[in-house]
């Protein structure tokens, strides 16, 4: 503190007038986008590749490797067939919107199951309470809701992974890996000719391999795509 | 039950309460449960308890602080922490060594640099890796920088909690640049997640240099300018003055570390007592004063930047060439052991005590965080001071929640 | 739904009541004075009679109405004078510069929930910021800002702007009694605490001034500061200005004293619990305080609506624009004509890349600068009341401009030192301020009795 009472004040005082006259520092962000560091990590983000997919082949390492599980895979594979999904059973968000429902007095319904046809639960229910709802026996199980339903339903996968509490992502792994269980009904249509429908531009692509190749690259039913 | 019926809202206004929403007494519901309790929620002649927090302006993070006043004078208090609680210890011991680190990020998110070191070191300690000394270089220099920003801040928050209004922003500014700069070397603005077992992420960059020269050239000046407005203030300086006063023996006896311990004349630092890294090769003071109030703790932190900055530019000149990364497999299972490393943040100490049993998690981690040790000592210096100054007190001691509730 | 529609739903019931009774009180006011026109002479007449009351109603109304933009502005000016002050732009998105935030922000404090907590008192509750309000409002009155334009000539002006603003510390306590809250109440007797301690001073510091004046007509002190700026009472009571302005910042609970609402501290103080409008009074009447505590120390010791020198060439204005009869309208006609072309020539001639209609763009606004110019002067000069308003404005805001920098600046005090420094040191400086001054006027008057 300085001797005469006040002075320290005045200083201060000259020194904000001082930088009242100064540039300032603010960026006017919409108008002036902020000097952002290459390296800066930013947002997660899927790319696409010049054919207009996702690059991204719902291989699950990344959501794997997270280590604050803040990656939660969820959505239809690159085939466009299977909805797929990796985390917990009940994400945060999930959870969030759904004690914001509970707080608003209404019923509650299930988020997850709302885009698939819903099935007939209640042989799924005896199957899961034979084998006693042990994640363990999840192959017989499998088999058991394959011999019951014909195939897989995704509700029925969802059933399984809430009922037993095995993520849903492994359920599918399990399911993808068995060439004996099946996701769809055995009379479904081939599922290259839903990839065409779907996406011409992969179908382009794969006409031009064809070409390219001299022919059996965009077969229906071609081995090395399903 | 149907599920509207088990899950009915207050706001619907059907539903009658037998108590009027809004009023939250401090008082728990339960009977008190030790005798300490007992004895502080018994409200003497006069007094009243007051919540300061989880949600007051100025309660640093959600601590919820109450207090027991007397007028406006605190007679005693009570700090009832976890609103913050994450259970970081637990979640390190069920990832693999290379998560673990992620997860000690966000403990002091204003330095997050000095959270991931600690568990780093442990770990290579716990594998005997030697990390290259460029890696060691970088380390230094990134960290100081941190402790830089992490002061800066502190300064602004000191200023706030007493009513200023312009520091904090000021401060602001210095801790942008630094943190636009780290974002630069590692990736992030706040988590940066930088360090790795071995060394780390990623080497300096242009972009990095550039920034840290530009702002290196008027480092000293900007924040020397920036200081003269609260240094000399009368209003400023005689609040602080004799304000939460600890001495030595009370300071050393509750366990303090770093600029706390050292504003009251014990200069105990890591970096020198039991050095880590290569900071055996650097110069600098370590600065000391004896008055332990809250002005030593401000000004204290001042010299502390100035010697970050001597840091910053001596490894700017030592650095040497050479890899960032130790050669390591990709998962590690370090042998059956335990270690133990600390590190000076820019709060106190920062360590961490890892116990490993050959798999490639953690068996133990413990993570010593500065700002809970340094909140108990609360206790000791906020009773017989106003309301006013509980914020002062607890801003000097700067503890972030994070940190304390781990 | 039309945006109309949406916005009415989101008014609170103030804000509906407030929207509903703006055209309800145009079309009175139409009324009013389509019925003036018409009965004329015996309304006239009656008005005539009792031509004090009349002014009194006007004076009243156009000071209430007068707050609302002059909180505008100040609030407009602290937060675009702070973050400038921080470095930052500030407001700069809605209107020019941003400068109708502050409109906004009214807006939206009509728009805001107007909640009472469940414990709290709702009729001293609701009254409380009223109470603030008025007591802010009703000070303004007495306040000369220009030569014949004032609310109220009073005898006892200055005893009344201290009676009446001492009034708004009952508004700020009975918000923290009744609010039901414990930062509240503590905000409240703070505030109570605060403003009886610098009241003393604070009417302490001008009795040195009302000695040399002789009057407590606020009017009269400001006359008799006319002349050169030397004539100020700034300049014989240099220590009396000191301790005015210092508890005039603790009454009017501006930083370094805002300690009634001190953030870091105390939440809000009294304010913790208020929201919408009400809280929007408070808000009002803060910023009403700035002005008026500048206002007065305007008035008391920086001349008031003096010039501070005296107009060196008098000019007579004796032209009367009527006795041109039809070259007036020639005048009014012709001349903004030649005056843009007089200006656009010279644009246009200068460079080949301006284009005619920029050139004569150019001239039209130089030609209106230029005629508000003339118009400005010539009132400043032919009408006493507009350069006593403008000198009286600028000091004012100045004012203004000096708190908003203290409060950008300056760290806030303690309650025990705002009052030790109340009662230890500004209560002996005032007391010496009185006893120099009153000897200062015996020993002069006894060397030079007139």
């Amino acid at each position: 503190m300085s001797l005469l009472p006040g002075l320290g004040i005045a200083k201060g005082m000259a020194l904000t007038l001082r930088r009242f006259f100064e540039p300032k520092v603010t960026i006017r962000y919409p108008e002036v986008t902020p000097d952002v560091a290459p390296k800066f990590r930013g947002r997660l983000q899927l790319l696409y590749d010049e054919w207009g997919s996702l690059k991204c082949e719902t291989c699950f390492q990344c959501a794997q490797a997270c280590p604050v599980e803040c990656i939660d895979m969820g959505g239809v594979d690159t085939l466009e067939r299977f909805h797929v999904h990796w985390g917990p059973p009940e994400t945060y968000g999930e959870r969030r919107e759904e004690s914001a429902l509970r707080r608003s007095g209404r019923p509650v319904p299930d988020a997850a199951f709302v885009p698939f046809s819903a099935v007939d639960l209640t042989p799924l229910d005896a199957i899961l309470e034979t084998f006693d709802h042990d994640p363990a026996q999840m192959l017989p199980m499998l088999e058991a809701t394959q011999a019951a339903y014909g195939y897989l339903p995704v509700a029925a996968l969802k059933h399984i992974s809430q009922k037993t509490g095995a993520w849903y992502a492994m359920i599918y792994g399990t399911a993808s890996f068995y060439s004996h269980l099946r996701f769809e009904p055995a009379e479904a249509v081939h599922q290259a000719a839903a990839v065409d429908a779907h996406r011409p531009s992969e179908a382009s692509y794969l006409t031009a391999l064809d070409a390219a190749l001299g022919g059996g690259a965009g077969q229906p039913g071609m081995p090395a795509r399903a | 039950m149907p599920v509207s019926e088990a899950h009915q809202s207050t706001d619907d206004p059907r539903v009658t309460l037998d108590r009027a929403l809004g009023v939250f007494e401090p008082v728990p519901p339960y009977p008190p449960r030790t005798e300490r309790e007992a004895e502080f929620y018994t409200l003497g002649d006069g007094q009243m308890f007051i919540n300061m927090g989880p949600q007051h302006p100025s309660t640093h993070g959600v601590l919820r602080v109450v207090l027991k006043l007397d007028g406006e004078k605190v007679v005693d208090l009570d700090p009832v922490l976890g609103y913050l609680h994450r259970g970081v210890e637990k979640l390190c011991e069920n990832a693999d060594y290379h998560q673990a680190i992620c997860y000690t990020d966000p403990l002091e998110y204003v330095s997050s640099l000095f959270c991931e070191w600690p568990p780093v070191l442990a770990f290579e300690k716990l594998m005997d890796v030697q990390v290259p000394r460029r890696a060691e270089y970088i380390r230094v220099l990134s960290s100081e920088l941190n402790r830089i920003a992490s002061h800066a801040l502190f300064l602004g928050w000191m200023a706030l909690d007493l009513g200023g209004l312009t520091p904090i922003l000021w401060s602001f500014i210095e801790r942008d640049e630094i943190v636009e700069m780290l974002a630069a070397l590692t990736g992030a603005r706040m988590l940066f997640n930088y360090f790795r077992i071995g060394g780390v992420n990623g080497d300096l960059n242009h972009d990095f240099m550039s920034r840290l020269g530009d702002w290196m050239s008027k480092a000293t000046e900007q924040i020397d300018s920036g200081n003269a407005l609260l240094n000399e203030n009368e209003i400023f300086v005689r609040r602080m003055r004799g304000l939460g006063t600890i001495d030595t023996a009370t300071a050393l006896r509750m366990v303090m570390t770093g600029p706390n311990l050292r504003a009251t004349g014990v200069p105990f630092d890591i970096r020198r007592a039991h050095p880590y890294s290569v900071f055996p090769e650097l110069e600098f003071d370590i600065p000391t004063r004896t008055e332990g109030d809250c002005l030593a703790r401000y000004l204290l932190r001042m010299d502390e930047i100035r010697q970050s900055l001597r840091i910053i530019d001596q490894c700017l000149h030592n650095m040497p060439d050479g890899p960032i990364m130790a050669k390591l497999p990709r998962l590690l299972r370090p042998r059956p052991g335990r270690a133990y490393a600390a590190v000076e943040g820019p709060r106190g100490q920062n360590s961490t005590y890892a116990i490993s049993d050959g798999t490639d998690q953690p068996f133990r981690m413990r993570i010593h965080d500065p700002s809970f040790i340094h909140l108990q000592s609360i206790g000791l210096m906020m009773p017989g001071h106003l309301i006013a100054d509980t914020m002062a007190i607890m801003a000097s001691l700067d503890p972030i929640m994070g940190g304390v509730d781990k | 739904m039309t945006v109309v529609g949406k916005t009415w739903n989101r008014l609170t019931l103030p804000g509906k009541i407030v929207f509903t009774a703006i055209p309800v009180v145009v079309v009175l006011t139409a009324g009013l004075i389509a019925a003036i026109a018409i009965l004329g002479g015996p309304i006239l007449a009656t008005l005539a009679a009792n031509l004090p009351i009349v002014r009194f109603v006007v004076a009243v109304t156009i000071v209430l109405l007068m707050t609302i933009p002059t909180a505008f502005l100040i609030i407009y000016m602290e937060m675009k004078i702070i973050a400038l002050m921080n470095l930052r732009i500030g407001p700069d998105r809605v209107g020019p510069y941003g400068s109708l935030l502050s409109v906004v922000h009214g807006l939206k404090v009509l728009m805001k929930e107007d909640f009472t907590p469940t414990g709290a008192d709702p009729t001293v509750f609701t009254w409380a910021p009223v109470v603030t309000y008025l007591a802010s409002v009703l000070t303004l009155l007495v306040i000369p800002f220009a030569p014949g334009l004032f609310g109220q000539e009073l005898n006892l002006g200055l005893l009344y702007f201290f009676a009446i603003g001492g009034l708004s510390v009952v508004g700020l306590l009975m918000a923290g009694w009744s609010s039901y809250n414990k930062y509240s109440l503590l905000g409240g007797l703070r505030a109570a605490a605060q403003v009886v301690s610098y009241e003393i001073p604070l009417t302490l510091s001008v009795v040195g001034l009302i000695l040399l004046a002789g009057t407590m007509n606020l009017n009269t002190i400001v006359m008799q500061q006319a002349g050169w700026f030397t004539d100020w009472y700034v300049f014989q009571q240099p220590l009396g200005v000191l301790i005015f302005f210092i508890a005039a910042t603790a009454e009017a609970n501006r930083t370094p004293f805002d300690l009634t609402e001190a953030d870091s501290e105390i939440v809000a103080g009294f304010a913790t619990e208020y929201s919408g409008m009400r809280f929007g009074f408070f808000f009002f009447a803060e910023y009403v305080n700035v002005f008026i505590i500048s206002a007065l120390t305007v008035t008391l010791f920086f001349g008031g609506w003096n010039a501070p020198f005296p107009w060196p060439w008098p000019v007579a204005l004796s032209a009367d624009p009527g006795s041109l009869g039809i070259a007036l309208l020639l005048l009014v006609a012709i001349v903004p004509l030649i005056l843009t072309l007089a200006f656009a020539a010279p644009i246009w001639i200068s460079s080949n890349r301006i284009k005619g209609w920029q050139a004569l763009l150019a001239g039209f606004v130089l030609t209106n600068i230029l005629i508000v110019a003339v118009i400005g002067a010539w009132a400043y000069i032919g009408l006493d009341w507009v350069a006593g308003l403008v000198w009286f404005m600028l000091k004012t805001y100045a004012f203004v401009f000096i708190f908003v920098w203290m409060r950008a600046t300056l760290p806030r005090v303690r309650i025990d030192q705002l009052m030790d420094f109340a009662w230890k040191w500004l209560l002996p400086a005032s007391l010496l301020n009185l006893f120099i001054t009153a000897a200062a006027i015996v020993v002069f008057k006894t060397l030079r009795p007139s």
